[in-house]
């Protein structure tokens, strides 16, 4: 174990790309075939971070509906990123408006509660986009619509464009674990990390006019709370179908290891804007279309293109790797992809004291 | 008042109009009886302390061009604001600046994730006896700035060169600044105050003679300067006290009011001679 641990160490051991500096990389797998879209993961990390002081438009931890426009709205196409792979350039960008995100919106409570109003309960005024505002809608027509739920934080890149974005240095990737975070005696509220980053996953607080991320959960890794103990990022543990993983993907006993590189079945979103995140997906697979009749037929509801669009050429693969694998088990036989996938095990989900000692 | 106002403007117009019949006449003597990148130093008198105290009436401008500063971050090359008027008086232990420049929006707040604020800045070398790097110092050659934004009021900032500002934090200066006007004519005018005395580290020291080094730079909000997206100067400097430099400014002031004196009797006299002549 420890002769394993000295080769991940000596980075060009492995495989894996750790970012120049850095030790680990944390690094989280979402199996989208699992997520509900029950927001649990939303609300948990809402409550922990973002519920006031500026914060109120902020969801560190967002779901969306795809296809659909995402939250900020339109964040796809609002630039940012590198322009090529070698890290040299940067894609300019632009700074989401409060109506991208959603504004918070007022309810008619008091009217209800203490006015006797018998309208319904619903928003003042002003509700006419927020967070997920699309959702369900997806694509594609009856009988053979489609549609799934994208939860994203921030990907802890290993080439960030935020980080490079800020002419102070306030936004930087801390050494031991990737972990990607603004210092706040630093940032001055320029916001160049917030158009910079081409997932949008840097916001600007509108009260203390600083900006502020998803900080992986710092302290609840380092056991920081009451118990002293170390516990994933609470989008993860709060999760009901608990369909991420997390860990290191420089820990190659780990299942995030394998999914990433060995079988390359979790996939970053967007690999185009080439900051190589270390937030991976598994691509939703849905069963295939049918006739009004209801008749199976050959042709897959989720477009390859649109998954392509989303997750690069090598979704091709990575389907056709699940696909392969879930055949083998169907005939009886062994997977340890299937395996890994299916696994509930939490010992396995979480590894997040394996470099403890190193 | 009203009517000294009036009869102010009018003297001030009259002695517009002569010194830029004169200017075209004496245009080379001039310049060189003003370098290009000096601005006067009037001594102070009069109510200073304000953006539009009448103090400021009697104290001679400098218009310094200002161009986008060279800077990494994106679109730095689109700054809107291109020349900012400086004036500048001593006395009374104290020295007093005032920056006016043209910006249509008055943009104070940052409140909302696309909002900056309008901002402007005073950059002078640390140790005064050589010029820092212009672009906000050098490691080893640092600047003191006086920076003013709508949003946040009056910061002393310190800067070993581009990233590294970092805010003093018992400042010497003051702002105070009012927005007026509409449209073509809206106006920014800020005006800082400092002791002359005023002790510490890493601040600048005013002496009484020699020239000190400032330059100046600004942002407009609402074109989302911010950071290195600004229009700059080049250096310049305040010439204090009786230095090699050349006459004192209050010579060249009469200099150039001599001169548009016999200007302007010259071209009147011409002007009404030809019209006579013209009516015949
Ligand atoms: S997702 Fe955006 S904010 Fe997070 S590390 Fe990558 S570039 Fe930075
Ligand atoms: S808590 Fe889990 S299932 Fe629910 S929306 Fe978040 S990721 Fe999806």
């Amino acid at each position: 174990m420890s002769s394993q641990n000295e080769q991940q160490d000596g980075s060009e051991d492995t495989h894996v790309n750790v970012a120049d500096g850095v030790d680990h990389q944390v690094a989280m797998v979402m199996d989208l075939n699992k997520c509900i879209g029950c927001q649990t993961c939303t609300i948990a990390c809402k409550s922990l971070w973002t519920e006031g002081g500026g914060r109120e438009y902020m969801y560190w931890n967002n779901v969306e509906t795809k296809p659909g426009e995402g939250y900020p709205r339109g964040w796809e196409d609002s630039g940012g990123g590198w322009k090529s792979g070698e890290h040299s350039e940067r894609e300019t960008g632009e700074i989401p408006s409060e109506e991208e995100y959603g504004r918070p919106w007022e309810f008619n409570h008091s009217e209800i509660m203490y006015e006797g109003s018998d309208e319904p309960l619903r928003p003042r005024e002003g509700a006419e986009w927020g967070p997920n505002w699309d959702e369900d809608q997806g694509a594609g027509e009856y009988p053979n619509s489609y549609y799934f739920y994208l939860p994203r934080i921030c990907n802890h890149c290993t080439h960030p464009s935020c980080v490079e974005a800020c002419p102070r240095s306030a936004i930087y990737k801390r050494a031991e674990d990737g972990i990607v975070l603004v210092d706040q005696d630093r940032c001055r509220g320029y916001r160049y990390c917030v158009e910079g980053c081409p997932y949008k996953k840097v916001y600007y607080n509108t009260v203390s006019k600083q900006s502020e991320k998803c900080i992986f959960c710092y302290p609840r890794l380092e056991g920081e709370g009451p118990d002293g103990e170390t516990y994933a990022p609470a989008c993860a543990e709060e999760c009901p179908p608990q369909l991420r993983l997390v860990g290191f993907l420089d820990d190659e006993a780990g299942p995030i290891y394998k999914l990433v590189e060995e079988y390359e079945v979790a996939l970053p979103l967007h690999p185009e804007f080439q900051t190589q995140p270390n937030v991976y997906y598994i691509p939703p697979y849905a069963p295939p279309q049918h006739t009004d009749e209801g008749e199976t037929v050959d042709v897959e509801r989720i477009p390859r293109e649109y998954l392509e669009e989303l997750f690069g050429e090598r979704v091709h693969d990575a389907l056709d790797t699940i696909e392969r694998e879930r055949q083998r088990v169907r005939q009886g036989g062994e997977s340890e992809l299937m395996e890994l996938l299916q696994h509930k095990n939490p010992a396995k989900q979480y590894r997040l004291e394996v470099f403890d000692d190193a | 008042m009203p009517d000294t106002t009036t009869r102010r403007r009018t003297l001030f117009a009259a002695a517009a109009v002569a010194v830029l019949v004169t200017l075209s006449a004496v245009a080379a003597p001039l310049a060189s009886a003003r370098p290009a990148h000096e601005i006067p130093v009037a001594p102070a008198s009069g109510d200073l302390s304000g953006p539009t105290t009448d103090g400021w009436e009697d104290v001679p401008a400098a218009t310094v061009p200002l161009a986008s500063a060279p800077s990494s971050v994106p679109n730095a090359d689109q700054t809107s604001i291109e020349r900012v008027h400086v004036q500048a008086a001593r006395g009374d232990g104290r020295l007093y600046l005032r920056l006016q420049w043209h910006d249509a929006t008055r943009d104070v707040a940052t409140n909302e994730t696309r909002a900056f604020a309008d901002s402007v800045a005073v950059q002078f070398p640390v140790n005064t006896s050589s010029r820092p790097p212009i672009a906000m110092g050098g490691p080893t050659n640092r600047v003191n700035v006086w920076y003013w934004s709508g949003a946040t009021g009056t910061e002393e900032l310190l800067a070993g060169g581009a990233g590294s500002t970092t805010e003093l934090q018992s400042p010497s200066v003051n702002a105070s600044a009012v927005h007026r006007g509409s449209g073509e004519n809206a106006t920014w005018t800020v005006v800082y105050t400092r002791d002359v005395d005023a002790p510490g580290a890493n601040r600048t020291t005013i002496a009484d003679d020699g020239d000190l080094d400032v330059a100046f730079a600004v942002w407009n909000g609402s074109n989302s300067e911010r950071a290195g997206r600004k229009s700059v100067s080049e250096w310049h400097y305040f010439p204090f006290g009786p230095g090699p430099e050349g006459p004192p400014y209050e010579t060249v002031l009469w200099t150039i009011a001599g001169i548009a004196i016999v200007g302007v009797v010259a071209v009147t006299a011409f002007g009404v001679h030809r019209s006579r002549g013209g009516m015949n």
